[in-house]
């Protein structure tokens, strides 16, 4: 009898063993899944050639040019879209790029409007893939 | 004086923004990924080994392009290209909108033909 409670019990024990090394698992899965991932969106009026930021704000002039630097990690094909909105959801712009990653890139978007924007609260909404990944709030003053 | 109090603070809606000039663009560190062809290059027809370059056997799609601060005809080759010299390709296709290769401005939606 105490044999075969020594039996169930070391029984149990692995299974919770198993059960928790499967459940530390998960996430790590699916972060380290071969695909890319958005790490950084910042927000500003001119870029570097490593397109980066340069000049970050998140308050713009009607006349401005408005930059978003996507970060990315990761080896793998993706692609990225940036949808533009205006206070009440209005579609400004949506653009998309496919990349062929390399570990650490940086993608960026940009947009203008020569007779100027209109004041008021924008939105950004970068995707990855299809999925919404970050969304960032400016406005133009 | 009640109904003329009422009128005067009715607000009309307000008259949805105009982004029909919006201009945009994007580029990235990262390259391109592969195009892929929808008919594989097995070797037959003149393409076959004409050039040996990456673009062997693409579709050969036209696609635009955004100027951005910085950018020139030479770039812009290099960059869909590989090859800073075909810029005159570029040039080429748009002849409507550009007058001097060397004075191109942000904004500009060229058309790049396929390699």
């Amino acid at each position: 009898m105490r044999q075969s409670q020594k039996v169930s019990l070391s029984i149990c024990l692995a299974l919770l063993v198993l059960a928790a090394a499967c459940k530390a698992k998960t996430p790590n899965e699916t972060n380290s899944a071969p695909g890319v991932r958005v790490t950084d969106v910042t927000l500003g009026r001119s870029i570097g050639g490593d397109k980066s930021i340069s000049d970050r704000t998140e308050n713009f002039k009607p006349n401005d040019t408005i930059y978003a630097s996507v970060a990315t990690d990761g080896a793998s094909s993706a692609t990225l879209r940036a949808k533009w909105l205006f206070e009440d959801g209005q579609v400004v712009d949506e653009s998309t790029h496919a990349i062929a990653a390399n570990n650490r890139e940086r993608t960026e978007f940009h947009i203008s409007k020569p007779n100027g924007w209109p004041a008021g609260k924008y939105k950004l909404e970068v995707f990855l893939n299809d999925q919404s990944v970050e969304t960032k709030n400016f406005d133009v003053r | 004086m009640g109904i003329f109090d009422k009128l005067r603070g009715k607000k009309e809606p307000k008259p949805r923004a105009d982004f029909s000039n919006v201009q945009a663009g994007s580029s990235s560190t990262a390259a391109e990924p592969p195009k892929t062809s929808p008919l594989p290059d097995i070797g037959f027809g003149p393409s076959a080994g004409t050039t040996g370059s990456a673009t062997t056997g693409t579709s050969g799609q036209d696609q635009t392009y955004v100027v951005v601060s910085g950018d020139s005809l030479s770039k812009i080759a290099k960059r869909y290209y590989g090859d800073a010299n075909k810029w005159p390709r570029i040039h080429e296709a748009n002849r409507d909108q550009i007058k001097d290769p060397d004075l191109i401005h942000p904004g500009q939606r060229l058309k790049i033909p396929g390699a």
